[in-house]
């Protein structure tokens, strides 16, 4: 039996450009905190009560808590329990209350083991977000652990274990880790730590910083280091969204971190810019379902966020009438975003923005439940191509450049969209294929269908016949020449007394061309016999 | 003999990797002589270039194996690795990279007596490999095999689609289709880590394995926004066959189908979608796990939220007049090398000069009916002397308007309970029209004829009030300001016409102390009647409508309707069902202790 073989695949198919990568945008967040028995060491303070490393940490994290609350309302966070074994107390959650109420009730336990708590973090964040990236706090207090399960232990020998007992760094989703150590810098127990804890966020491979107290261990010391951690890495984007002439100052949840990119050996970084200005708009249709690599709410900030930067700011606008502070009625003060929102809603639409060189991404309304929308900005892998469908975002004018009824127009569903690839895809051909049998016996069958339908299926009968034959002769397929013909001369045989007497001619014909020399001549065309029977040929 | 034809596959697969990997380069004489003949007219197809990788295609010219020259067997059997230098080509380009495939197709009825030698390095850029397979399907088969390694793609096979019988149109059969694409799409399939059993063995009787994902059929053709991480493009294995091209077009026909993981329990996953742009088809992918961005606030709980009248019909349409289209060659001229966006955010800003986001804070975008074409006339570049014509001709009708004291739509009552009197309103519509016209005024000469027009038209404003704009209207006008936050707009208005603000607020104060009576005459001015307030129609409806009423009630109300349609009813008789007495003239004193004070201190608000 002979197969022939037609190349899969046209014209360069794949663009290996449309390639997704990691977008560090979507962070919940792990408080991991050490309860070994170590964290009840007390310390010594001046007031009369006795505290210990656990109530200052607890403090510390509830002052994380407080500067979230304010500026991460959004964040999703999650409180683990650390000792010789791990413990998740809190799952993730908005609601930060569940964790301060799950501080308190926090006990001590054995020694520290870091790599237990890792282990653990790694289980929980790829079981709830699919690996998504994430931010760990582990707050400890300078003690590494004793044995084997101590974290010195741990790094020694984190080279060289079995591929069952990997060591839990590099997680396999990108993850800030930061440490904080809750113990005085000049304690030389710590001193002695703070390289490990470095190591360790250095296997991350994802940054992450070692954050230490500013001299000893005290409420206000703690307060401060854990404010430094939440203001560095859990602060507010905040931007500008314009539309001509509208802008609104708004804020992006979650905060859009820059982007990174290897390409061709050089590394590229991309930063958003904080303005981020719309060039036009699109019918979802012509969207389509375009590829983002990360997603951020744009929420119109409040006044009361753009006094308190004010009042910041320290000039003195800080001592302003109440009243004046009441009369901003947020809910009530029209915001461009809420317009936007409603206007895309309603005509399905979105916004094209760009949000920094070469760098675009679509603002559409979003609903998670069918009650509750919001404003989302996606944004597209920085580039001109990224989304095929509607070529390169450079090259995106408004349709007020032409006349525009003659691009859009809603009843007949006329858009310039998409803009069409110039290659052609095997799909797209009617292209022979006879990988296997099936596809080589449908063609022939497409023939003779037709042979019997002669001589009103004259047209279709040929152009079939010398498509089957031009591909016969492209694979070398010769022997298939005689077997048409044979077929085609048991068809003749075949015809009922009351057929036209053009048919027998025509099947004839056909069948002595295919074994004529001729017919292994790919640039000759089989054509049909001119006959009398004019009106029998009405193709 | 060598069959000739079989060199089109393998050229195309040469032109294929020309594409993907930069270049496909020469080989000098020496190299050339050392390989299968074959090879060179392969080679030399690719006149210039870097690296590459050509994939031959042989059959034995006899029944033995040893048509492949030694030299090339020996190359790949040698362990010492000392193999062919060939970093420079024929034509001086230097080679970087080279990776040699031979496929030795062998017809069926015979034997394999090759081993296939694995992808061994044979000098410092060319690597080689042989590899051996049976003609025919099987030869097909690793065709597809070595295209999906080399170009690192997997395969998903689209399981249960419903099709109608090709003989029998009544009856449907569920088919499959198996689809290469790169393996990236997979990519959050296997993150997780319940994988297993997402995977089977090519239904194709590909030497690969393949995700079957279930057909979802698709309910509406209303095209959707899904949240995508990723699309890639796909190809059929069997490209033509029945299936893949019912499937093909249903795709192409502008279908999207979502595919669903396969899962023995819990609910359903879509993990991809297939949908086609252009005429080609993507494989998206939809991610499946959770997100930080679930339950997100409503936009009603923000900023602006509780604002129900913005004129979102208006910004719709504002929208489609702002929709983008693809340069043509053209415009791309025309503009040398600048971006073509930039012209689409000049029509943006443009079109946006003068634009109130809500109702009640427009009074001419409530009546623009008689005001077109003003507004789209003015955002053109340029004017002729009729389209200003039209122009005056809107401005007179204005004119004609406040002539005859005729009604304008009274924004719904917003927060500050504005726009009251009749002249007050005029105003502020003269106010509105002359800040629409003004912003485009600096376009043409044409475009500042018309501003001169309004200018005159306009009455001669009150002492004291500021000619740009009133205290009701809310201008986007920070065009050259370039004010931060359109919020702060009602702050800047507050600058400008500082004091006709405070001259608003009076006025609407001392409305605000009047009995409905006094309202009522001071804002129906000279002798001017009114069709009745709706307000008044409504309580003929209740009359209508009155059941358990007591026939005092009704008779009251007949009569409280009879006089309310003929003019506003006298207080006394109003406010009779209350309390049975009513206060005449309730704020005389206020208002005379007012107007005394008012001169002579401006300061006094609110008293």
């Amino acid at each position: 039996m002979l197969v022939m073989i037609r190349l899969l695949f046209g014209a360069p198919y794949l663009n290996p450009k449309l390639h997704c990568f990691e977008s560090h945008s979507k962070m919940p967040t792990v408080i991991a905190l050490d309860v070994s028995l170590s964290m009840s060491r007390p310390v010594l303070t001046e007031a009369s009560e006795e505290y210990q490393r656990r109530h200052f940490a607890i403090h510390g994290i509830n002052t994380y808590l407080d500067v979230l609350s304010s500026t991460c309302k959004l964040e999703f966070v999650s409180l683990v329990a650390f000792s010789y074994l791990w413990e998740q107390l809190c799952t993730f959650t908005r609601d930060f209350g569940t964790i301060r109420t799950a501080l308190n009730k926090v006990e001590a336990y054995s020694k520290t083991c870091f790599e237990t708590a890792l282990n653990g973090i790694r289980t929980l964040i790829s079981d709830e977000w699919n690996n998504a990236p994430c931010q760990v706090v582990m707050i400890t207090d300078g003690s590494l652990g004793i044995g084997a399960g101590s974290l010195k232990a741990s790094l020694q020998t984190a080279n060289s274990r079995q591929p069952s007992e990997k060591f839990p760094l590099p997680f396999n989703f990108p993850c800030k880790i930061h440490i904080v150590c809750i113990g005085s810098t000049s304690d030389p127990d710590v001193q002695r730590s703070l390289p490990y804890y470095q190591k360790l966020i250095d296997m991350a491979g994802y940054g992450g910083e070692l954050f230490t107290l500013d001299g000893g261990i005290s409420f206000k010391s703690v307060e401060d280091v854990f404010r430094r951690l939440a203001e560095k890495y859990f602060s507010q984007f905040w931007g500008t969204l314009c539309c001509g002439n509208f802008t609104c100052p708004v804020q992006l949840f979650p905060k859009p971190e820059p982007l990174v990119r290897d390409v061709d050996e050089e590394r590229d970084t991309y930063n958003i810019s904080d303005k981020i200005e719309i060039i036009g708009f699109l019918d979802i249709k012509d969207i389509g379902s375009p590829p983002t690599i990360a997603r951020h709410l744009i929420l119109p900030r409040s006044m009361k966020d753009r006094d308190r930067e004010d009042g910041k700011g320290g000039d003195g606008k800080g001592n302003k009438p109440e009243e004046e502070e009441d009369s901003h009625d947020d809910g009530k003060t029209p915001s461009f975003t809420v317009l936007l929102h409603g206007g895309l809603k309603m005509e399905s639409m979105v916004a094209i923005a760009r949000i920094q060189k070469d760098w675009f991404g679509m603002i559409y309304s979003w609903a998670d439940s069918k009650k509750k929308s919001n404003l989302m900005l996606a944004l597209f892998e920085p580039g001109q191509l990224s989304v095929p469908w509607i070529g390169p975002f450079d090259q995106l004018t408004s349709c007020k450049e032409y006349a525009p009824e003659t691009l859009y127009s809603d009843e007949e569903k006329k858009s310039p969209f998409p803009v069409r690839s110039a290659d052609k895809h095997s799909y797209a051909y009617n292209c022979v294929v006879w990988i296997k049998p099936s596809g080589l016996q449908s063609d022939i069958q497409k023939v003779l269908r037709h042979a019997r339908k002669l001589p009103d299926k004259l047209q279709q009968f040929y152009k079939e016949l010398n498509r089957t034959r031009r591909a016969a002769l492209s694979f070398g397929f010769h022997s298939l020449l005689e077997a048409l013909a044979a077929m085609l001369e048991r068809e003749c045989t075949l015809l009922p007394g009351t057929a036209h007497p053009n048919a027998a001619l025509q099947l004839t014909h056909s069948a002595n061309f295919l074994l004529s020399e001729a017919a292994t001549d790919a640039t000759q065309n089989l054509t049909p016999l001119q006959t009398n029977f004019a009106a029998g040929s009405n193709g | 003999m060598f069959n000739p034809q079989l060199q089109r596959p393998s050229t195309r697969i040469l032109s294929y990797n020309r594409v993907h990997i930069r270049h496909v380069a020469p080989l000098t004489a020496q190299q050339r002589a050392s390989l299968p003949p074959m090879t060179v007219p392969l080679l030399q197809q690719q006149q210039c270039g870097l690296t590459g990788r050509p994939v031959k295609l042989s059959k034995p010219h006899t029944s033995s194996d040893s048509f492949l020259p030694n030299q090339l067997l020996c190359l790949l059997d040698d362990n010492q690795g000392n193999g062919v230098d060939i970093s420079v080509s024929r034509r001086g380009l230097p080679l970087h990279e080279c990776e040699l495939v031979v496929v030795h197709s062998i017809p069926l009825d015979q034997e394999i007596r090759l081993n296939d030698r694995p992808l061994k390095e044979l000098g410092p850029v060319l690597r080689s490999e042989l590899t051996t397979s049976l003609s025919g399907r099987h030869l097909y088969n690793k065709l597809v095999y070595l295209c999906c390694r080399h170009y690192d793609l997997c395969s998903t096979t689209v399981t249960g689609i419903p099709m109608k019988e090709e003989q029998n149109a009544s009856s449907s059969a569920n088919y499959d289709v198996e689809l290469l694409h790169p393996a990236a799409a997979h990519d959050d399939l296997f993150k997780s880590e319940h994988a297993e059993g997402l995977v089977i063995p090519s239904k194709e009787g590909l030497p690969i394995e393949t995700a079957p994902l279930k057909w979802c059929t698709p309910k509406s053709s209303v095209v959707e926004l899904h949240n995508c991480s990723a699309a890639y493009r796909i190809c059929p294995v069997d490209v033509n066959s029945r299936p893949s091209s019912c499937l093909t077009n249903f795709l192409i026909g502008g279908r999207a189908v979502m595919l669903e993981q396969p899962r023995k329990s819990g609910t359903k996953v879509i993990s991809h979608m297939l949908a086609a742009h252009g005429g080609e088809i993507f494989l998206h992918s939809i991610p499946s796990s959770r997100s930080i961005l679930e339950d997100p606030p409503s936009i009603s709980e923000g900023c602006g939220g509780r604002v129900t009248d913005y004129r979102i019909t208006a910004f719709g349409e504002f929208m489609k007049e702002n929709r983008l289209a693809p340069s043509t060659s053209g415009l791309l001229k025309r503009l040398e090398g600048a971006p073509s966006y930039a012209k689409a955010i000049d029509h943006l800003e443009k079109s946006s000069r003068f634009w109130p986001m809500v109702i009640s804070e427009t009074i001419l975008f409530n009546i623009i009916n008689s005001v077109t074409p003003l507004p789209q006339l003015m955002m053109k570049e340029t004017l002729t002397e009729d389209e200003v014509i039209e122009c005056k001709r809107v401005i007179y009708r204005i004119v004609g308007m406040e002539t005859n004291n005729e009604a304008l739509p009274v924004p719904a009552a917003g927060a500050r309970g504005k726009g009251s009197k009749r002249d007050e309103q005029y105003r502020q519509l003269w106010a509105e029209l002359e800040a629409l016209v003004r912003s485009y005024s600096d376009t043409s000469s044409q475009h500042a004829k018309v501003l001169a027009c309004l200018q005159e038209c306009r009455k001669p404003p009150q002492p004291g009030a500021g000619d740009d704009v009133t205290a009701h209207a809310q201008v986007t006008l920070n065009r050259k300001l370039s004010t931060p936050g359109q919020g702060a707009g009602a702050k800047d208005v507050g600058k400008v016409g500082g004091a006709e603000v405070e001259q608003g607020w009076r006025e609407l104060d001392r409305l605000q102390h009047m009995t409905e009576r006094e309202k009522q005459d001071f804002l129906q001015g000279e002798k001017q009647t009114d069709a009745p307030p709706p307000k008044k129609m409504k309580s003929e409806d209740l009359l209508m409508r009155s059941g358990g009423q007591t026939l005092l009630s009704m008779w009251n109300n007949r009569l409280r309707t009879i006089h309310a349609k003929r003019a506003h009813e006298f207080d006394g008789r109003v406010d009779v069902d209350s309390d049975g007495k009513a206060k005449l003239y309730i704020h005389l004193e206020e208002i005379n202790d007012q107007e005394q004070i008012a001169p002579t201190s401006t300061s006094a608000k609110k008293g």
